[in-house]
Parts: structure tokens; C-alpha cells; sequence
């Protein structure tokens, strides 16, 4: 055999042996030894180009050109080999790391707003949208706000009726009046309408006033401490028919619904007239049913027109401006739009409740 | 107040049912609690016997019955039931009667043959919501009998709730002529014989010396009287109405009360001492009261008085010693018109309310007081004999309320209830006994002597508006006027937004757990009539409350809560009093779980830190923590002041564990509280443009003094860092193990970069060693790497 002869077949073979170990290659470890021990600059194929030199000259480049075939296919094959490799070796990490995705998630901790706050927030975002002003008060009033300048004076029934807490040590005025927990949010009413007239406002006025408030009264089906949201508006010609309006677009955005009302004649001493609002019983469809007493009508607040004693206390002409007035219990009415059974749960504060009121 | 339903009937023909006049009553603005037994709904339904039944010759389902009813014929019914056979006894609805469904029976024909009442169910009677077939009676019932006095129904009985204004509705007779006006039905008229007076009774002598609070006073002398109980109807009626028998002559008070609206009351003459006298009373007299109380009188009460003592307090209590008892012969009647203003006040005084005082408040008729004077006499005449004086009369009833008028727009009504008042409803006020001229758009009204509450147009809206109905008057929606949008407190969602609860919890509390974080200084506000001890003091701090919420929960398994609640706190200032808005955190117990991928951990300062620095962060403000030992209620060496620009803006700290003991709590409890009326006005954040140029982080490890704390350390490394320092913070804190005991480690993690360029290692290492220096002049440091 000539050398060169022998040369050829020690490539054949160098190229089959090594393409049988690259396609047994089983990671990119041993692949990379692979090609360490075949091209690398001591592999077998630079050692096989050593003999080159022996051949003569005029055959060098044959055997050139076919060690650089070799080299070629080596190089394909160990590519080729390689991405192959990778795709196995990713689908088995991704397979290793393949999760229980319906494992819960890190717990962290939830909080959630008090059903009454929710209320509150919605209640006064309506109101805002429809114009009135925000406006608050002092929870510790003296009784010309909470009363006389509503047009109940001390000798009067309804005074009595309130169940007010009245507080030690605090009075005011010249004649040392008594100062209590407002009774409701009305007298904040007052406070506004001054506040707007020294800073110089004619009417149109319109406030929404949430706020707490407190009766004397405490069983299942009251509580010594609850929220109210008073509402008003002053203005030329305002009338009950506007009432009714701005009633019937309030409790049909708040349910989510368009509810009926009806108004019903009552008294309150800062208005006339007066009117006890009910809606139509959201439960049954005015049906009648155990919530609404079968009546399919359910209370939900007191309205009527300012009286006009009321406007006088601070200086608003009846003759020229009339306006409407109502105050609504919050807690009813989250009470009516949650499904809430008792008044008690708001003021236990028990965090199961409150997490799922929570949304 | 309670009404039975067959006075009114008595008063004015009403054809319909209690409910149907339930609903009548509330659409005209009186209040109905509710209904309460139907035994008048079944008043002309008597007990039959089946005499005779054959089957209807034209209609199978139906049956001809023979009924007797006790009278000489026997009645022809055709019948639609089938459970009841000859020899039954069953309920019959006469001809006349109106069921509680609102069918009056007619005698008329059913297929041709003729039928003349109708036999009943229970739900016919109203006894019953679902029933099979007639109303089988038992064997012994009486032929003839009404059914609703052999079933021992009690009346149907309104139960009102009479709104303060219309005192004049708080009787029969008031509610009735609301009724009858706006039905269209006569009112029937007052009896008006007039007692026989005899001569022989002497006349009362009575002077009025305070004729403004009692405009009108009328006595009554009746000698002889047989007294006994009233009679058992007057009784039933009495108890229906909600008030107890007392005797024969305050029997017939009461129910002369109830019916017409006139308060009166009566006296034993012989344990009066001479002539009776109305003034007002001197500071200090006694008055010995019939319910046994012993008052010192204020001055300016009105009192009826004898020559020796108080005998009565006007309009409110008799004396005990003047009032009948049934032994009484002789009485002297009281009816009077009391000035509102002045009984409301004795009553305010001495917290004594009855029946009268309640009625004399709102304003009782002057008409009324000598008809019911009448009527009062005749009844006591009618079932107790005796023989009547002459009515000794002050005063003069038509001057009180005489002329009171309205005279106003018809346009001024119209505007305020958005809705017209057509000509034709006059005539239903005028029913309820107003006196009405229309003139163009003119108005005059002159007002019935029973209606105090109307003086001026605004009342006359509210009588139209009732009179017309409220559902007569459109929903209008008023243009909208368009204001500045209120700036939104979020204070306590953003606290909600980092994972609290928000809770609401009462603003009174016990004062015994206001003083576990609050020392006494006077300033508590507390209540005059607090509900309980729990709940008597206004608080001064929130924490106490949300300590409550935090037992009530971690007595109900759960492992942790975090809480945070916004209010009021209350105090008394110089001049007043103040009310701080102020937003409260409590965590306590677990904020971290046991879990698949991670373990328990108990809350504990920082993590309540970490999220007051956040809250404030999300409104551009940042705190400074100073340690203070001297809050009360919470543990030395792990409280701080918040401190917010140069304000004291909260505080925050571990509560004290025997305080915390005392709530039943056993794990740690951070609380903390920011006061948002002090809070100043965050800073809106402006643009800064993102740095270009890569930065460099360094760390640096020093030994320090235990004590030293971070906030001086950081100030320091800060100021000595220069420009080149974007930031400084601690990354490791180590004491133990290779550290002295009173030293502690703690790693820095430099941020340096510059806008400009790319930081050099020259640059960083200039800084490295500001900081190095300055800190070993600063501290008693030791340098470690
Ligand atoms: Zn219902």
C-alpha cells in the first residue's frame, strides 16, 4: 500500500469512528470532549496531517483537499449533533422545571375597605357627579345646629324623639347651651349655607354631606353610632318634582337598577313638606316578601323641602329661593344592597365579614 | 296610639277594609305600625245552622242551603263549597256586610236562584291566608251570634304612629274627618244634647290668674254619683286602644280623650279645699303627684291649686290626694285649653309624660273643650247618676287660634310641588274644615281651630300635596350644575392598598382603656347619658378600639390581623373642643403563614414601619422615626414619634405587653397612628430625566458602637459621599459571633453615578474613602472591609 493510500484509509476510518462517537454523544459535555479529541489542535485529524509531510509534494494537495473534507463533515456532524444536544437538553429543563401551577400563590396579605366606607364612597361619588359639593361637620355640635336652627326649638316633640347623647364639661354661646352628638348630619345644612354666604355665593348651592352621627338607642336594630348622608340644594324654583328627580336617579344608580319610589307624607320639623321615601322592594320585584313586610315597599329615607324657617336661620330669602333636602342611613341602605341581615356585623368588626364584603 | 277600627266606622260609614284605610291613612301622612285582629273586618258574620241542602238545579258544583240565623225566616244561600252538610253550623255573611277581601254581600241571584248572604271561609274572614271549604263551627255555637264575638276575635285595632304636628289626629274623631274628606263621606255629628243642670249643685269658683297659659278653663261640679266600673264595651275599647281600666269617672275620661282629642280630668270635691285657682307657681311649692313622685315646683309651672295645696300640675298629673277613687260621690270636671309651649316645658322639667301632656303639647282644640265637658258629663250621668252643676267657664275658647289665615299665590304652591293644584281639591280641604277663597291666582285660607300647624304657604303646600297624593308629582331631574370635583381623601384606601382591614368602631369607649394611652388631664369629653361604662368617654385615641377589634378576632381563630381604621378623636381644647381626623394601624400575630413555600412569621416593627413609609410615600411625604420611650402604652425601646417635615405627624410603637395582656392578646401588637389634619401637603413629583450612565455599587462593613443609630449613620455616610452617591443603605446588620458584645456590624451598600459620564474606579474609591474617613471621625467605628 502506498502512503498515500494508507493515508486515505486512515481518514475513511478517523471520519467513521468519529461520527459514530459524536452521534453517541449523549450532552454537550462529551460532544465538546469530542471535538477537543478530533479537531482540536492535538486531535486525531491534525495528527493524521502530520503524515502529510511525508507524501510528496505533488500529492499534498490531493490529501489536503480530503483532509479538509474531513474536517468539514466533522464540523457539520459535531453542528448538527450540537443544536440537537441543546434541544434536548432545554426540553429536559423545562420538563425538570415544570410546576404544580395549581399550588396557591405566595399568600400576602388582602386588605379591604368596611362595607360602610364602600357606601359612603359610592353614595358621595354619585352626588359628586351630579354636582353637589362635599361638604362636613363637627360630630360634637352645640343645639342651635343640631336643632333650633332646624326649626325645632326646645319645647318641641320632635326634640324629644331624637334619643340625643348630650356631653359633660363642653357648652356654648353666652347662654352656656349644652353641646351634644349630632343627631343626624342635617345641621352640617346650616354650617354650609352660612360658610357659602359670607364667602359671598348667591344660590345655587348643592351639598352631599356624609358623616357619622348619634342616638341614644341601642338594640338589634340600632346602634348608638351610625352614618348619614345629607343632601341639599338651593336654587330658584326648586321644587319637589326636582326631589323626586334626583331621588329616583340616586337609588336607581346606586342599586344598579331603576327602582320605583313613592313618597309618602310624614313630618320632620326642617321641612315642608315632608316625605318618607320608599322603593320598590328590590328583593321580590314589589311582590311582597319577608324583608319588605309584604308590603313590597321598603323605607329608606326621609326628604322634604328646606323649610323655610330653615333658610331664615341663616339669612336665605324664602321668597326668592326654595330648596330640597334629604338624609339617608348608610347603613341601610348597604344593608338593602349586600343582603347585610343585621346592623351588629358592622361594628363587630370581625375580619371574616369584613374580607368578604371586601370586594 | 291605637285606634279601634269600629270607632272610626262610628264616626264616618266606611265601606272599606282596616287595610285599605291603613293604606288611606298613610297616603294622607299618618304612619301606620300596623293592623292589628280583624274582629270588625267580620261584623255582620253570624253563626248559621244548615237546615235544609239541595243541589243548584243549574250548576253542579253549587248547592242551595236552608240557613238559620236565629231570625224568623230562614235565609236561601247558594253555596260553592262541599265540605258541609245539614246540621252543620257555619259562619254566615249577611246581606250588608263587608268581608276583609272587600266583597260586601248583595242579596242577588247565583244561576237564578236566589241567595241572600254568603257562608265563609276563614280566609273570607281574614282568619286565615290559605283555606279548604267553610269555616266549620263547633256544634254549640250559638244561631244567630256574630262570629266574631263567639270566636272571641278581638277588633281590628290601627296601630298609628301620629306625627307631632297633627295633634289633632291623635283621636278618633281627627283621624275620621281625614277620612271622611277625603272619601267624600259625611262625618257624623256630635251628640249635642246638653246635661240637665241642677240648681241645687253649687257652680266651682275658679279664677285664672295666668289666662295666657291657660287661655280657657271650665269646671264642673257632679254630686251623688254611684261610682262603679265602667261598663265592660267601654273597657274593651279602652284596652284596645292601649290603656288600662283605672275607675268608672277616669274610664270615661279616657275615652272621651280618645274620641275627641280633649284631655280633661277630675277631682274629688270633697278633698278639694275651697275655690280653685290657675296660676303659675312659685319656686319650691310641693306638689305630691298622683304617681307618687314628690316635686319641688320651678317657678313658672303651671298649677290648678285649691285654698291649701297644689291639686294639680296643668295639663300633666293631678295632685294624689284630690283624685277619685271609687268611693268618690262628689267630682269636680276639669276641661281646659293649656298653653303648648308651657306644658311641654313642666314636662321637659320633671320627665312626666301622659296621655294629656302628649295631647296639650301639640295643641288641643279650643272648640272641643266644652263639647267634650258635655259629652264627659252625660256618659258619667248615663251609668253613674248624680246630679249636674253649671259649667263654670274663663276665658273665651273662640279667641284662641280665631282667624288664623293664609293668604298666598296659588303659584307660590304650584312652583314649590312642581305640579298644578286644579280648583276641585279645594273642596276636600275645605271637608277637613278649612275655609277656602280662591281668587285668580290668589289664595285665602283661613285656618280650622284644630290646626296649629298651619301658618303660612309652605304648610298650605304640604296640605295640597297629601290632599293630591305624592305620586301625582313628576320626577324631574334639576339641571346640573357643575362644580370643582372635591379632592378625594384617600387616606384610608392607601392603607387598605398595602393589605389592611379597614374596621369602624364606636367613638365612645371605656374610660378605663382611654387611660391605657392617654393620661388624665382633664381633657376627656365624656357623655352625660352614655349607654354603658363601655361606652362613656369620647376617645382620644384610636388604639383602644382596635385593640378590641384585635381580641374580638384572635378570639375567634385567626392567627393575625392587620388593621386600620380613620375617625375622629375628641378633646377638649381652651376654647372648645377638637375633633383630629386621624388614620390608626394595629398589626398583631402572624403576617405570614405556614405554607407550602414558606414558613409563619410573626409581625413586628418594621413590618408595620414598612408600611407607614410607604402610605406616606404614596402622598410624596417621607417620616423621620425618633425614638421615644415616654409614650404612654407602648414598650420603651421600641416606640417612635413620626416626624413629618417639621411636623409631629403620628407615632408608632409596640403596645405594652401587660396592656396587651389585658386585651387576652399574647402575641406582640404594633400599633401606630397619623394625624391627618397635621399631615402637611405632600409634594407632587416632578420629572427627573433617567440617568444614562451606568452606575456602581460598593459595600463597605464597619464596626460600631451598639448605640449608634442607623439614621446618624446613613446621615453621615450621605453628606461625606458627595454628588457621586445616589444612595446608602444598610444591606447587613450582624451582632454576635465574632463581634463584641456591645459593637454590632453593619454592611453599607454604596450606589454611586454620576449624569454626566461613566464612573471610574478612581472616582468610587475617592468616595469610598470620604466615607471611611468621615465615619471614623464621627464614630467610634471600626473599618472591617
Ligand atoms: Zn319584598
Amino acid at each position: 500500500m502506498s502512503d498515500i493510500e494508507a493515508l486515505n484509509e486512515q481518514l475513511a476510518g478517523l471520519q467513521e469512528e468519529a461520527l459514530k462517537a459524536f452521534s453517541g454523544a449523549t450532552d454537550l459535555a462529551v460532544l465538546e470532549q469530542l471535538r477537543v479529541a478530533y479537531l482540536g489542535k492535538k486531535g486525531a485529524l491534525t495528527e493524521v496531517l502530520k503524515g502529510v509531510g511525508k507524501l510528496p509534494p505533488e500529492q499534498r494537495p490531493v490529501i489536503g483537499q480530503q483532509v479538509n473534507a474531513v474536517k468539514q463533515a466533522l464540523a457539520t456532524a459535531l453542528d448538527a449533533m450540537e443544536s440537537e444536544l441543546a434541544v434536548k437538553a432545554k426540553a429536559e429543563r423545562i420538563e425538570a422545571e415544570r410546576l404544580d401551577v395549581t399550588l396557591p400563590g405566595r399568600s400576602g396579605p388582602v386588605g379591604a375597605l368596611h362595607p360602610v366606607q364602600q357606601g359612603l364612597d359610592e353614595i358621595t361619588a354619585i352626588f359628586s357627579q351630579m354636582g353637589f359639593a362635599v361638604a362636613e361637620g363637627p360630630e360634637i355640635e352645640n343645639e342651635f345646629h343640631n336643632f333650633d336652627a332646624l326649626n325645632i326649638p326646645p319645647e318641641h316633640p320632635a326634640r324629644a324623639m331624637h334619643d340625643t347623647f348630650f356631653v359633660k364639661g363642653l357648652s356654648s354661646g353666652e347662654n352656656a347651651e349644652p353641646m351634644l352628638l349630632r343627631t343626624h348630619t342635617s345641621p352640617v345644612q346650616i354650617r354650609a349655607m352660612r360658610r357659602f354666604l359670607e364667602e359671598g355665593h348667591e344660590p345655587p348651592l348643592a351639598v352631599v354631606a356624609p358623616g357619622r352621627v348619634y342616638r341614644c338607642d341601642y338594640d338589634v336594630t340600632h346602634s348608638p353610632m351610625f352614618h348619614q348622608v345629607e343632601v341639599f340644594k338651593v336654587d330658584h324654583d326648586v321644587s319637589m318634582a326636582h326631589l323626586k328627580g334626583v331621588l329616583k336617579h340616586f337609588l336607581s344608580t346606586y342599586f344598579e337598577r331603576e327602582v320605583d319610589i313613592r313618597l309618602r307624607p310624614h313630618y320632620f320639623p326642617f321641612t315642608e313638606p315632608s316625605a318618607e321615601v320608599d322603593i320598590g322592594c328590590v328583593f321580590c320585584a314589589r311582590k311582597g316578601c319577608r324583608i319588605c313586610k309584604g308590603s313590597g315597599w321598603i323605607e329608606v329615607l326621609g326628604s322634604g323641602m328646606i323649610h323655610p324657617n330653615v333658610l331664615r336661620s341663616v339669612g336665605i330669602d324664602s321668597s326668592i329661593f326654595s330648596g330640597f333636602a334629604f338624609g339617608l342611613g348608610v347603613e341601610r341602605l348597604v344593608m338593602l344592597k349586600q343582603g347585610i341581615p343585621d346592623l351588629r356585623l358592622f361594628f363587630e368588626n370581625d375580619v371574616r365579614f369584613l374580607r368578604r364584603m371586601g370586594s | 296610639m291605637k285606634i279601634p277600627f269600629s270607632w272610626l266606622k262610628e264616626q264616618v260609614a266606611l265601606s272599606k277594609s282596616p287595610a285599605e284605610i291603613a293604606d288611606d291613612l298613610i297616603r294622607l301622612g299618618h304612619e301606620v305600625e300596623g293592623i292589628e285582629l280583624p274582629r270588625a273586618a267580620v261584623q255582620g258574620v253570624r253563626v248559621g245552622l244548615i237546615e235544609a241542602k239541595v243541589p243548584h238545579p243549574d250548576a253542579d258544583k253549587l248547592s242551595l242551603l236552608k240557613v238559620n240565623i236565629g231570625e224568623a225566616e230562614l235565609l236561601d244561600i247558594v253555596c260553592g263549597a262541599s265540605n258541609m252538610d245539614v246540621g252543620d253550623k257555619i259562619p254566615v255573611a249577611t246581606v250588608g256586610t263587608s268581608l276583609p277581601n272587600g266583597l260586601t254581600i248583595k242579596k242577588g241571584k247565583i244561576r237564578g236562584e236566589t241567595s241572600c248572604g254568603m257562608c265563609c271561609s276563614e280566609t273570607e274572614l281574614g282568619l286565615a291566608d290559605e283555606s279548604a271549604g267553610l269555616l266549620i263551627l263547633p256544634a254549640d255555637a250559638p244561631i244567630g251570634m256574630e262570629v266574631g264575638e263567639f270566636l272571641q276575635l278581638e277588633e281590628a285595632v290601627i296601630d298609628l304612629s301620629i306625627t307631632p304636628n297633627r295633634g289633632d289626629c291623635m283621636n278618633v274623631r281627627g283621624l275620621a274627618r281625614d277620612l271622611a274628606a277625603d272619601a267624600n263621606l259625611p262625618l257624623a255629628d256630635i251628640n249635642s244634647q246638653t246635661a240637665e243642670v241642677e240648681s241645687t249643685v253649687q257652680a266651682v269658683a275658679v279664677s285664672v290668674s295666668a289666662d295666657s297659659d291657660c287661655p280657657v278653663y271650665l269646671a264642673r261640679r257632679i254630686e251623688g254619683v254611684k261610682l262603679a266600673d265602667s261598663p265592660a264595651w267601654m273597657q274593651a275599647g279602652l284596652i284596645m286602644a292601649g290603656m288600662r281600666p283605672v275607675n268608672g269617672i277616669v274610664d270615661v275620661l279616657n275615652y272621651v280623650m280618645l274620641y275627641y282629642g280633649q284631655p280633661m280630668h277630675a277631682f274629688d270635691a270633697d278633698n278639694i279645699d275651697g275655690d280653685i285657682t290657675v296660676r303659675s307657681a312659685v319656686a319650691g311649692e310641693d306638689f305630691a303627684a298622683l304617681d307618687g313622685r314628690k316635686l319641688k315646683l320651678t317657678a313658672g309651672d303651671l298649677l290648678v291649686s285649691d285654698a291649701s295645696s297644689v291639686i294639680a300640675l296643668a295639663g300633666i298629673m293631678g295632685s294624689e290626694a284630690s283624685g277619685v277613687s271609687n268611693s268618690t260621690t262628689n267630682i269636680v270636671l276639669e276641661s281646659a285649653f293649656f298653653r303648648p309651649a308651657r306644658v311641654s316645658e313642666t314636662r321637659r322639667t320633671y320627665a312626666m309624660v301622659s296621655e294629656a301632656s302628649m295631647r296639650f303639647e301639640r295643641g288641643v282644640d279650643p272648640l272641643m273643650v266644652a263639647t267634650a265637658m258635655q259629652q264627659a258629663s252625660l256618659l258619667i250621668q248615663q251609668l253613674f247618676g248624680g246630679q249636674i252643676g253649671a259649667i263654670t267657664t274663663c276665658g273665651d275658647a273662640a279667641a284662641i287660634h280665631a282667624g288664623v289665615r293664609v293668604r298666598c299665590a296659588v303659584s307660590r304652591i304650584e312652583s314649590r310641588l312642581g305640579i298644578e293644584i286644579p280648583e276641585s281639591v279645594d273642596a276636600v280641604l275645605r271637608r277637613m274644615g278649612f275655609g277656602i277663597e280662591r281668587s285668580g291666582n290668589t289664595i285665602d285660607v283661613t285656618v280650622p281651630s284644630f290646626r296649629h300647624d298651619i301658618s303660612i304657604a309652605e304648610d298650605l303646600s304640604e296640605e295640597y300635596a297629601r290632599v293630591i297624593g305624592f305620586d301625582a308629582i313628576p320626577e324631574v331631574l334639576p339641571s346640573l350644575a357643575t362644580i370643582a370635583p372635591a379632592r378625594l381623601d384617600r387616606s384610608i384606601h392607601d392603607a387598605v392598598a398595602s393589605g389592611f382591614l379597614q374596621v369602624v368602631s364606636y367613638a365612645f369607649i371605656a374610660e378605663k382603656e382611654q387611660r391605657l394611652f392617654v393620661p388624665a388631664d382633664g381633657n376627656d369629653i365624656s357623655l352625660e347619658n352614655p349607654i354603658s361604662d363601655a361606652m362613656s368617654v369620647m376617645r382620644r385615641s384610636a388604639w383602644p378600639g382596635l385593640m378590641n377589634v384585635a381580641k374580638h378576632n384572635l378570639n375567634r381563630q385567626q392567627a393575625g390581623v392587620a388593621l386600620a381604621e380613620q375617625g375622629r378623636l375628641y378633646v377638649k381644647t381652651a376654647n372648645g373642643h377638637a375633633e383630629d381626623n386621624v388614620l390608626a394601624w394595629l398589626m398583631t400575630g402572624e403576617v405570614a403563614r405556614d405554607e407550602w413555600c414558606g414558613s409563619a412569621r410573626n409581625a413586628d416593627f418594621f413590618d408595620l414601619k414598612a408600611a407607614l413609609e410607604s402610605w406616606l410615600a404614596v402622598r410624596g411625604l417621607t417620616g423621620r422615626f425618633i425614638a421615644d420611650d415616654s409614650i404612654v402604652g407602648l414598650q420603651a425601646g421600641q416606640s417612635a414619634r413620626i416626624l413629618v417635615g417639621r411636623v409631629e405627624a403620628g407615632r408608632i410603637g409596640k403596645v405594652d405587653g401587660d396592656i396587651a395582656a389585658a386585651f387576652d392578646i399574647d402575641t406582640p401588637v404594633f400599633v401606630a397612628d397619623i394625624n391627618l389634619d397635621a399631615l402637611p401637603e405632600g409634594k407632587k413629583a416632578k420629572f427627573q430625566s433617567l440617568p444614562e450612565f451606568p452606575g456602581v455599587e460598593r459595600d463597605l462593613v464597619f464596626l460600631f458602637d451598639k448605640h449608634t443609630t442607623s439614621e446618624a449613620i446613613l446621615n453621615t455616610v450621605r453628606s461625606a459621599g458627595g454628588k457621586l452617591l445616589n444612595d446608602a443603605r444598610i444591606f447587613d446588620l450582624y451582632q454576635g459571633k465574632g463581634v463584641p458584645e456591645d459593637k454590632v456590624s453593619l454592611g453599607i451598600r454604596f450606589s454611586l453615578q454620576a449624569a454626566d459620564r461613566t464612573l471610574t474606579q478612581e472616582d468610587s474609591d475617592a468616595a469610598m474613602h470620604a466615607i471611611i474617613e468621615a465615619v471614623g471621625k464621627r464614630f467610634a467605628a471600626t473599618f472591617r472591609g
